[in-house]
């Protein structure tokens, strides 16, 4: 497969850069670094474009038209697809806890619970929890680097896009779909419905964020540095104190002053 | 130590947004015995502080009998009384709030309060017996970031935690985190991106807000 050779040696290529610049602690970026911006902002209006013409329409029907169970349904498949990539990163990071968390619900759900249509996992309390390559970079200090707006998939940034490529020649279900049509459809479909999940669950916020804001792109841009942030320190303590922002802090003693003054 | 409060829907996204906002506010009313043992020497902790805001929004804005202007002016009146507004504008201007004077600064304030109520008062309309758990507090340097939920019915809660500061002898919150999704950070990240394709110019963000308010 050409396009996989290509990936790997992309993902391989900027992976040496990055670890250039790796350190013990997790990456936070405090500050959005972009300069990409004018091809950036040149993508993100043409993904918007596309979006509006394909995705919106599609999660507007889906979220008036499907019912809810079926929804979680979708989103429950989506999620167990992704499984051995989760396990994978989670042992990566150091967390061989996570990882057989990650491949019990990987088992159940994809058995009993009907190629993972039904959740059963969480019923028995195993919850799930998504690592991706990024954020095994992340977890090893790699800062995200330049931030990029990928076609169709939207806003990224170097560490990233090179954790994409990883978790794509990584994933069991790519390499599967090589040798099996069944695989190949499966894989093809869950493509489909991880997209129109993904616009179905964000359809309010970014509705939100699109009327709200005055800068569409920069809004965004910052939002994904934090939520990057927040799953990179395993987000279950958000703005946990000791993960606290410098330069926000910084900026907040700057201001108080003034203010008091 | 947990209180609930019952919060209508959204509010919890609401307030954490109103939470950009303060002001000068009169605290001290509440006498609300707390049980922090943190040597503090405001009136009433910080956690007491946000049990009453949270209790104060459920009256003033979850009420769908209220019109959306008074429910805008009572969103501004909450974020003038709990939120130090002054620290809020100057922190989401980045480093430009020291190009401007004190004028244009007073004027900024005051568009960025009416785009925060516009952009969020409506949505504690929808609220639904939604619930606003309050959790425990944690000091970190000058700042005390206290923990909270909002628990829904249909999915799982939402973490959202408030960043308060003591201002004479009260606290005030300067920022609400949603999720690891700092108010303040965004707000501060894009109205600088504003300003800085403008060539550094301040006026060009408050004109836009002004047209968004449309004032």
């Amino acid at each position: 497969m050409k396009l996989r050779t290509l990936l790997s040696l992309c993902a391989g290529a900027s992976l040496s850069m990055l670890t250039a610049c790796a350190s013990t602690q997790p990456a936070q970026d405090t500050s959005d670094y972009d300069p990409l911006e004018p091809v950036n902002r040149v993508v993100h209006g043409v993904n918007g474009a596309v979006d509006f013409m394909v995705l919106y329409p599609a999660a507007m029907w889906y979220r008036d038209i499907a019912p809810q169970p079926v929804k979680t349904a979708v989103r429950s498949f989506v999620r167990n697809i992704g499984e051995p990539v989760n396990a994978l990163n989670s042992l990566l990071q150091g967390d061989p806890d996570q990882a057989a968390n990650s491949v019990q619900r990987f088992i159940m759900n994809t058995t009993i619970g009907f190629l993972g249509f039904n959740d059963v996992a969480a019923d028995f309390g195993i919850a799930y929890h998504s690592e991706d390559f990024g954020q095994t970079l992340g977890h090893y200090g790699i800062g995200g680097g330049p931030y990029i707006v990928l076609p169709l998939l939207g806003p990224s940034n170097l560490r990233d896009t090179a954790g994409i490529a990883v978790d794509y020649v990584s994933n069991p279900l790519t390499w599967g779909s090589r040798n099996s049509e069944t695989l190949d459809t499966l894989y093809l479909g869950s493509l489909a419905l991880t997209a129109l999940n993904a616009r179905y669950s964000t359809l309010n916020q970014l509705n939100e964020l699109q009327q709200t804001s005055i800068d569409y792109y920069a809004a965004l841009r910052s939002l994904y540095r934090q939520q990057r942030n927040a799953a990179i320190r395993n987000g279950a303590e958000p703005s946990a104190p000791e993960f606290e922002d410098e330069s926000a802090s910084a900026d907040f003693d700057d201001a108080f002053e003034a203010a008091a003054n | 130590m947990k209180s609930r409060i019952a919060i209508p829907a959204l509010a919890a996204a609401i307030v954490s947004v109103t939470g950009l906002m303060a002001g000068p506010a009169f605290a001290g009313n509440a006498t609300s015995a707390s049980s922090h043992t943190v040597e503090v020497a405001a009136s009433r902790s910080a956690t007491d502080v946000i049990k009453t805001l949270a209790s104060e929004a459920i009256v003033g804005l979850t009420d769908q009998s209220l019109s959306n202007d008074t429910r805008r002016q009572n969103f501004v009146a909450l974020m003038d009384r709990y939120f130090a507004m002054d620290v809020i504008s100057r922190f989401v201007l980045g480093r430009y709030w020291r190009s401007i004077s004190e004028e244009e600064l007073n004027e900024f304030a005051d568009l960025l309060q009416d785009y925060l109520a516009l952009n969020y008062a409506s949505q504690f309309k929808d609220f639904n017996g939604e619930q606003f758990v309050v959790g425990d507090e944690k000091q970190q340097n000058k700042d005390t970031f206290v923990n909270s939920q909002f628990v829904r019915p249909d999915g799982p809660p939402v973490s959202i935690v408030w960043r308060l500061r003591e201002f004479g002898d009260e606290y005030k919150i300067i920022d609400v985190t949603v999720e690891g999704l700092s108010m303040g950070i965004t707000q501060r990240d894009e109205f600088t991106a504003v300003i800085q394709k403008n060539g550094g110019e301040v006026s060009a963000l408050t004109e836009n807000l002004r047209a968004k308010v449309g004032k």
